[in-house]
C-alpha cells in the first residue's frame, strides 16, 4: 500500500511507487549513495504536505525527482496523472518549485528576472505583466523592483523565488526548504504568504523542512523521510500517537501520594516523582486528566500547580530520526 | 485547443527569453565593453601592424585582416551561445531555468539571435577599423557572398558555444573554460594567418573538419586567393549543418546524463 493513501476515488497530484536513486561518485564513479530506497507516497490534489527528515535523509532528491530535475532509476513516478519520465515537458508547464538559499540571474532586477522566467512560461506579454505586477504587489516586492537581484537581502531574495515559482499558476507547488537562512519575521512571512496562497488557490503543496513549527503550522499532513525511506505518514496528531509520544502532566502537590497507583491507572505511560513534583506521562491528556484529579482527591493530596506539555513535532522528529 | 498562432507566440516568446537574458546581462556586464570593443580591437591592430611592419603585400594583408576579423566574429558569438548556460551556472540558477517547459531550440536559436547582434557589432567594428587604419576593403564581395560567410562564422559559432554547453552538462563547470580554449584550437588548425595547406599532413586533415577552414577559403577567393578546396561553401555550410545535428542529439543525451547524475543539480549548488 502506498504511504497516504486513505481513500479509494480520490484524485491524486502526486503518485510515487518503489522509487529509487543511487548517486554514484569518484574519479571511476565506484562511490555509491543510495539516496532513495523505494519511496511510495501518495499527496491528493489541493492538499498541504510536508516532508520531514533529518539532513541527507532525501528530501531534496525526492522533490528534484518530482520536479523533473533528476531521473529516477527505477520505480513509478505519476506527477497530475501522467507519467514524469515521458511526459515532463507537460507537467513542467503546470509545476513549479521554491528552494532555499534562492538564486537568480545576478544583474537582472526583481522586475526582469520575473518577466524572464514568465517568457520561459511562454506567458505573453501583455499577462506577462500583469502577472509580474501582481506578483510584484503579492509579495510586497514593489519596492525592490528595480533591484538587481545581487543587491537583495536574503529575505527578498526568498520572496522573489516565491513570486517565481508563482508566474505559471502552478498546480503543483514544491517547496524546497523555504524558509532556510531567514530571520524569524522574514520565515513567519513568507509562512504566512504560502498558507494564504494554498487557501486562495488550492494548489498542491508539498514542502520540505526541517523547521517543526513550519511544519506543524502549514501541513495537513507529514511524511517522515529518513535514510531514503519513508519511515511514517499522517498528521501530527497520528505521529505523535504512532510513537506513543503522549502529553506530560506536571503536577505540584502536598500531601501521601501512592506512586505505583499513580502509575497503574489507565494510560499513563510513565510516571516520575519527586518530593512534591510529579511528571505523568500519558496517552492523551484530554482523557486522562479527570481520572488523574480523582486520584489525588482519593488520595488527600493537595494540587498547588498543575501544567500540560504536549509533543509536538519536534518530539516526533527526534523520535523517529533516532 | 491550443490555436497555430498561440503556438507560434509560445515559441517567440520562449525563443526571446533567451535573447532578453543575454542582453540583459550583457548591457551590465562590464566584459562586454572588453569582448566587443577591447579585444577584439587590440588583437586586429596588433596583426594589421604586424602585416604592415612585415612590409606584406596588399594581397597578404588582406588574407590576415580577413582572418582577424573572422576569428573575433566567432569568438563572440560563440561566447553567447555558451553563456546562456554560463550565466545560469555562475548565478547557480541552472535548475529554474531547466524546470520551465523549454525546448533546445529556444535555448540555442535565442542566444544564437544574441550573438548574431553581438558578433555582428564586432563584424561592423573591424571591418571598420580595417578600411580606416589599414585601407583594406572587406566589402569587396558584395553583400550576398559577405552574408553567405557571416552566415557560415554564425553558424559554427553556435556549434562550437553548443559543444561547450555539452562538455559543462557532462563534465561539470570545470568545462567552463572550453568558452576560451575552443576557438583559440580553431586559431590554430583552420587557417586563420596561413593557408592550411603549410600544416602538416594529419593536420591539414583535422583543418578540413572545422567549417570555418572552408569558410575563410570561400570568402578569401575574393580578395585573389586561389582556394585549396573546390566547393568550399558548400562543404562548409554542409560540416556545420551536420555538426548542429549531431550537437543537438548529443546535447539532449547530455542533459539526460546530467539529470541522472544529478550534475543539473550540482550546478545549482
Amino acid at each position: 500500500m502506498r504511504i497516504g493513501v486513505e481513500a479509494e476515488g480520490l484524485n491524486f497530484a502526486v503518485e510515487v511507487k518503489g522509487l529509487r536513486k543511487t548517486f554514484a561518485s569518484g574519479l571511476l564513479r565506484k562511490r555509491k549513495k543510495e539516496a532513495l530506497k523505494g519511496v511510495d507516497l501518495c499527496v491528493p490534489q489541493g492538499a498541504f504536505w510536508g516532508i520531514l527528515g533529518p539532513n541527507g535523509a532525501g528530501k531534496t532528491t525526492l522533490l528534484s525527482i518530482l520536479s523533473s530535475l533528476l531521473t529516477p532509476d527505477a520505480g513509478e513516478v505519476i506527477v497530475l496523472g501522467k507519467d514524469i519520465r515521458t511526459h515532463a515537458s507537460d507537467i513542467c508547464r503546470r509545476i513549479n518549485l521554491t528552494s532555499g538559499n534562492a538564486n537568480f540571474l545576478w544583474s537582472m532586477t526583481v522586475r526582469e528576472n520575473l518577466a524572464y522566467y514568465g517568457m520561459l512560461y511562454g506567458l505573453p506579454k501583455k499577462a506577462r505583466s500583469r502577472k509580474v505586477e501582481e506578483l510584484l504587489d503579492l509579495f510586497e516586492l514593489g519596492d525592490f523592483a528595480h533591484v538587481q537581484f545581487n543587491e537583495l537581502s536574503t529575505g527578498t531574495k526568498q520572496k522573489l523565488s516565491l513570486a517565481k515559482s508563482l508566474i505559471n499558476d502552478p498546480e503543483l507547488l514544491f517547496l524546497d526548504e523555504p524558509t532556510v537562512g531567514l530571520d524569524p519575521d522574514a520565515a513567519h512571512r513568507i509562512r504566512e504568504s504560502i498558507q494564504r496562497l494554498q487557501r486562495e488557490k488550492g494548489t498542491t503543496v508539498l514542502m520540505s523542512t526541517h523547521y517543526m513549527r513550519e511544519a506543524e503550522m502549514l501541513c495537513e499532513q507529514i511524511a517522515f523521510l529518513k535514510s531514503g525511506a519513508i519511515r511514517a505518514c499522517g498528521t501530527p496528531q497520528e505521529l505523535k500517537r504512532e510513537l506513543r509520544l503522549g502529553d506530560t502532566i506536571s503536577v505540584t502537590f502536598s500531601g501521601p501520594l501512592r506512586a505505583p497507583r499513580l502509575e497503574a491507572l489507565e494510560g499513563v505511560l510513565r510516571l516520575q516523582v519527586s518530593d512534591s513534583t510529579c511528571r505523568i506521562l500519558v496517552d492523551n491528556h484530554r482523557s486522562r486528566l479527570p481520572g488523574i484529579f480523582d486520584f489525588f482527591v482519593d488520595e488527600k493530596a493537595t494540587i498547588h500547580d498543575l501544567r500540560i506539555q504536549e509533543s509536538d513535532l519536534e518530539d516526533v522528529f527526534i523520535a523517529f530520526a533516532k | 485547443m491550443k490555436t497555430f498562432s498561440s503556438l507560434l507566440q509560445s515559441e517567440i516568446t520562449k525563443t526571446s527569453a533567451f535573447v532578453f537574458k543575454n542582453w540583459i546581462m550583457a548591457k551590465r556586464n562590464v566584459f562586454t565593453v572588453f569582448e566587443v570593443l577591447f579585444w577584439p580591437v587590440i588583437t586586429f591592430l596588433s596583426v594589421g601592424l604586424l602585416a604592415e611592419f612585415a612590409a606584406m603585400g596588399p594581397g597578404m594583408k588582406a588574407f590576415i585582416l580577413v582572418g582577424a576579423v573572422s576569428m573575433s566574429t566567432v569568438q563572440v558569438c560563440q561566447l553567447d551561445v555558451a553563456y546562456v548556460l554560463l550565466y545560469d551556472i555562475w548565478s547557480k540558477a541552472v535548475k529554474h531555468g531547466f524546470m520551465a517547459p523549454v525546448g533546445l531550440r529556444h535555448l540555442f536559436v535565442g542566444s544564437l539571435v544574441a550573438g548574431v547582434v553581438r558578433g555582428g557589432a564586432v563584424f561592423v567594428i573591424l571591418v571598420v577599423a580595417s578600411r580606416w587604419f589599414f585601407g583594406f576593403d572587406f566589402t569587396v564581395p558584395g553583400p550576398v557572398p559577405i552574408g553567405l560567410f557571416l552566415g557560415g562564422l554564425f553558424l559554427s559559432a553556435a556549434a562550437v558555444g553548443m559543444l561547450v554547453c555539452i562538455l559543462v552538462l557532462v563534465l561539470g563547470n570545470r568545462a567552463e573554460i572550453a568558452a576560451w580554449s575552443l576557438v583559440s584550437l580553431m586559431l590554430l588548425l583552420c587557417g586563420v594567418y596561413y593557408p592550411v595547406s603549410i600544416l602538416p599532413g594529419w593536420v591539414s586533415s583535422v583543418a578540413q573538419l572545422i567549417p570555418v577552414t572552408y569558410f575563410l577559403e570561400y570568402i578569401r577567393r575574393f580578395y585573389g586567393f586561389e582556394p585549396s578546396f573546390s566547393h568550399a561553401l558548400a562543404k562548409g555550410y554542409g560540416t556545420v549543418l551536420f555538426y548542429l545535428c549531431a550537437e543537438t542529439l548529443l546535447m539532449k543525451a547530455a542533459l539526460r546524463h546530467a539529470k541522472r547524475s544529478g550534475i543539473l543539480l550540482k550546478l545549482s549548488e
